[in-house]
């Protein structure tokens, strides 16, 4: 039962639309058909942070649990579990920094750093324009050009720390570029 | 039918791309077009080479030169002087015998020694065609003409090992999902690479996807399975676009389906994506992901093989293990035991990563020696700079000094020297490069991406954290090395699953390798006085 009538705090998730509704539904059938009558979860909740801004609502994946026939809780519990996947508002662009060995040995810390003090955030936190979110990553496996990061899909390798502003400024006036 | 007379090959791959791969591809066939050669000279992108430090690599058949570092800008030289005038353009020219194709040929003198990346770098990954003129399908029509029992028996044979770190018999596995009698059965293809500094199923699913969907089919042939599910790293854009397309194309030719080859058989492949955990390369946790539920690993026994993916017989093999098997059947089980050494048949994929010349990935047959991998196929350490340590295997491996250069990798001398191979990852730290930080980042890696579900794991990863992090700061209590000490037995004693039980390794092996530095940090370490609220 959806409380239609509740007047929600600005920043809290809205109830859905109708064309929320009608998206959701039609995103499910899609999967359920790719997945020969299965779902997958992963590629609906990929589908879903794509659309809703890179992040998962809680709205939004309660409907999902309705149409998956299965509890909102179980779902939460799925989402929760996968790095890749947020149930907090992220940034437009999302950061990942890998610091695992390879890229620890060739630079990462020193990135890191320089992405902290550019940005003026720390690992977890979305700028205050909320263009980025800044995440570590295990590795990336791209290691043959370490130190690496990804901005949403696409990878940057062989990074120094100079090479990070025209990155961020690329990202901040393209958009998908 | 057009006829090229000269051929340029150029590697993309996500390491080449990053490089710059794709703008000299535009701008190479904007020139040959702008020069009116396109009639006389074809521009191929294929699959990665393997090396990475020679930047943007163009390679010019049948002249069989070599360029290397190639910027947009190079591009108009290369055209004008080596294809119109036939002069090579030395300034760019590279030392093929780089390449590790050439390099493991030259080690052993035989011609064929590339088994899992015969085809990377040598075909259009997305060309089904192409795949088939390098006898791609050729297995599966063979097998299929067979009895499931005789390409097990083959497989049994050969030897061959899982490439995934456990080093399971392949043979046995699908022998054993082969005998269960079931309504239900099925293939995966584990491709959650997640190994710190492997990067060589990414490379086998962009340079040569078909090898994996044959490969697949194979094993659903012999063991009676109609469904394949792939499970591939979500980060990994690439090797999941490649895939599907090469699933699509495999199916439209009827070498996927209904009726495969004519015979009858059924059999699909559907990819599913990872979300970002490490734990989901261990098999059952990477079931359970794939029924949409957390990637937390099962009790076992029963194994995947009796009680798998919805709970039915399934086969579960890395990407590297699938693509041996295509040249296994077609050249016979002899012709895979006369590479590597009595223990281990075969080649290893290792991926050479850190402060080394040639970073990228090298095949090369069991029993290759850790200087071989680092200073012939890798060009040693980068600015002349000496060995500080390797770490083999991976974050769950184990960390060395240059005494073990001369030891030969294989599963045999993995147990007698206690030097993991796991995922074939070596990772070179000059001499520059502090260890303890190293390790507290190793320790900071199995503390994130412990699943939580069993408590030495969950609690042992946060403490071996903290006493390596005290280590860095210098501020360790004296019983810290003692404490370490004991979290390792625990660890690998009572862990729930290979995650928990493998983190041990890089602290165990840096103690016995290293011990004047974690002796060092003990002796300049000052403990700091308790606050009041924690006493």
């Amino acid at each position: 039962m959806e409380l239609d009538n509740v007047t929600r705090p600005a920043d809290q998730p809205q109830p859905l639309s109708d064309e929320d509704r009608c998206f959701l539904r039609e995103l499910v059938e899609t999967n359920r058909v790719d997945h020969h009558g299965r779902l997958s979860y992963m590629d609906i909740m990929f589908d879903l942070e794509h659309h809703y801004g890179n992040s998962l609502p809680g709205p939004v994946l309660g409907e999902v649990a309705r149409l998956a026939e299965t509890s909102p809780a179980q779902l939460n519990g799925f989402v929760t579990f996968y790095t890749m996947l947020s149930t907090t508002p992220r940034g437009k662009h999302v950061i990942r920094v890998c610091t695992s060995g390879p890229c620890h040995v060739s630079g990462s810390p020193a990135i890191l750093s320089s992405l902290r003090r550019l940005l003026g955030v720390d690992i977890g936190e979305t700028t205050p324009d909320g263009e980025f979110t800044l995440e570590g990553s295990s590795c990336l496996g791209i290691c043959g050009v370490s130190p690496v990061l990804m901005i949403d899909d696409d990878a940057y390798g062989n990074l120094t720390a100079d090479d990070l502003p025209r990155i961020l400024d690329a990202k901040r006036s393209g958009g998908a570029q | 039918m057009k006829l090229f007379s000269t051929q340029i090959v150029v590697p993309v791959d996500s390491n080449s791309v990053l490089q710059g791969a794709l703008e000299v591809k535009h701008v190479l066939e904007e020139t040959i077009a702008r020069f009116n050669l396109s009639s006389q000279v074809s521009v191929v992108e294929t699959g990665a080479l393997g090396i990475y430090d020679q930047g943007v690599v163009l390679a010019v058949f049948p002249d069989d030169v070599y360029y290397g570092g190639v910027k947009p800008t190079d591009v108009e030289e290369i055209v004008t002087e080596h294809l119109l005038k036939g002069r090579i353009v030395s300034r760019l020219a590279i030392d093929r015998n780089l390449s590790s194709r050439r390099l493991v040929e030259k080690e052993t003198g035989l011609s064929q020694q590339k088994i899992v990346l015969r085809n990377a770098g040598l075909i259009d990954p997305q060309s089904i065609d192409e795949y088939i003129a390098r006898d791609g399908y050729a297995a599966l029509a063979k097998a299929l003409a067979m009895q499931p029992g005789e390409v097990i028996q083959i497989l049994t044979d050969s030897k061959l090992q899982g490439r995934g770190g456990a080093g399971f018999p392949t043979g046995l596995k699908w022998g054993m999902v082969a005998e269960e009698q079931s309504d239900e059965k099925y293939i995966v293809c584990n491709a959650d690479e997640g190994e710190p500094g492997t990067f060589k199923d990414r490379l086998i699913l962009e340079g040569d996807p078909h090898s994996i969907v044959e490969a697949m089919t194979i094993a659903a042939y012999a063991t009676g399975a109609h469904v394949g599910i792939v499970y591939v790293r979500g980060e990994y854009f690439m090797s999941i676009a490649r895939l599907k397309k090469a699933i699509k194309d495999a199916t439209e030719y009827g070498l996927l389906g209904k009726d495969i080859l004519g015979t009858g058989f059924q059999f699909d492949i559907e990819v599913y994506r990872g979300g970002g955990a490490y734990v989901c390369g261990e098999e059952f946790a990477m079931l359970e992901s794939i029924e949409n539920r957390r990637g937390e690993p099962r009790n076992k026994p029963p194994f995947p093989p009796q009680h798998g993916l919805f709970g039915k017989p399934t086969v579960v093999n890395n990407v590297e293990t699938f693509a041996n098997v295509p040249p296994i059947l077609l050249n016979g089980s002899d012709w895979f035991k006369s590479f590597g050494t009595p223990s281990s048949a075969g080649t290893k994929v290792f991926s050479l990563s850190g402060d080394i010349v040639n970073r990228g990935i090298v095949e090369a047959p069991f029993g290759v020696t850790l200087r071989e991998l680092v200073y012939t196929f890798g060009g040693g350490v980068k600015g002349g700079k000496h060995i500080g340590f390797i770490q083999t295997g991976g974050s769950a491996g184990t960390v060395l000094s240059d005494k073990y250069l001369d030891i030969p990798l294989d599963f045999a001398s993995m147990k007698a020297y206690n030097v993991s191979i796991g995922s074939g990852v070596i990772l070179v730290a000059s001499n520059d490069v502090p260890l303890l930080p190293f390790l507290a980042e190793v320790a900071h890696f199995f503390w994130h991406e412990s699943c939580g579900k069993c408590t030495p794991c969950r609690e042992g990863t946060l403490q071996i954290k903290a006493i390596m992090d005290s280590l860095v700061n210098r501020t360790a209590d004296p019983a810290s090395l003692q404490r370490l000490g004991m979290l390792q037995n625990l660890l690998s004693d009572t862990s729930f699953c290979g995650l928990g039980q493998a983190v041990p390794l890089a602290f165990e092996s840096a103690l016995r390798n290293f011990p004047e530095v974690f002796d060092q940090a003990l002796a300049e370490s000052h403990v700091p006085e308790a606050s009041p609220e924690e006493a």
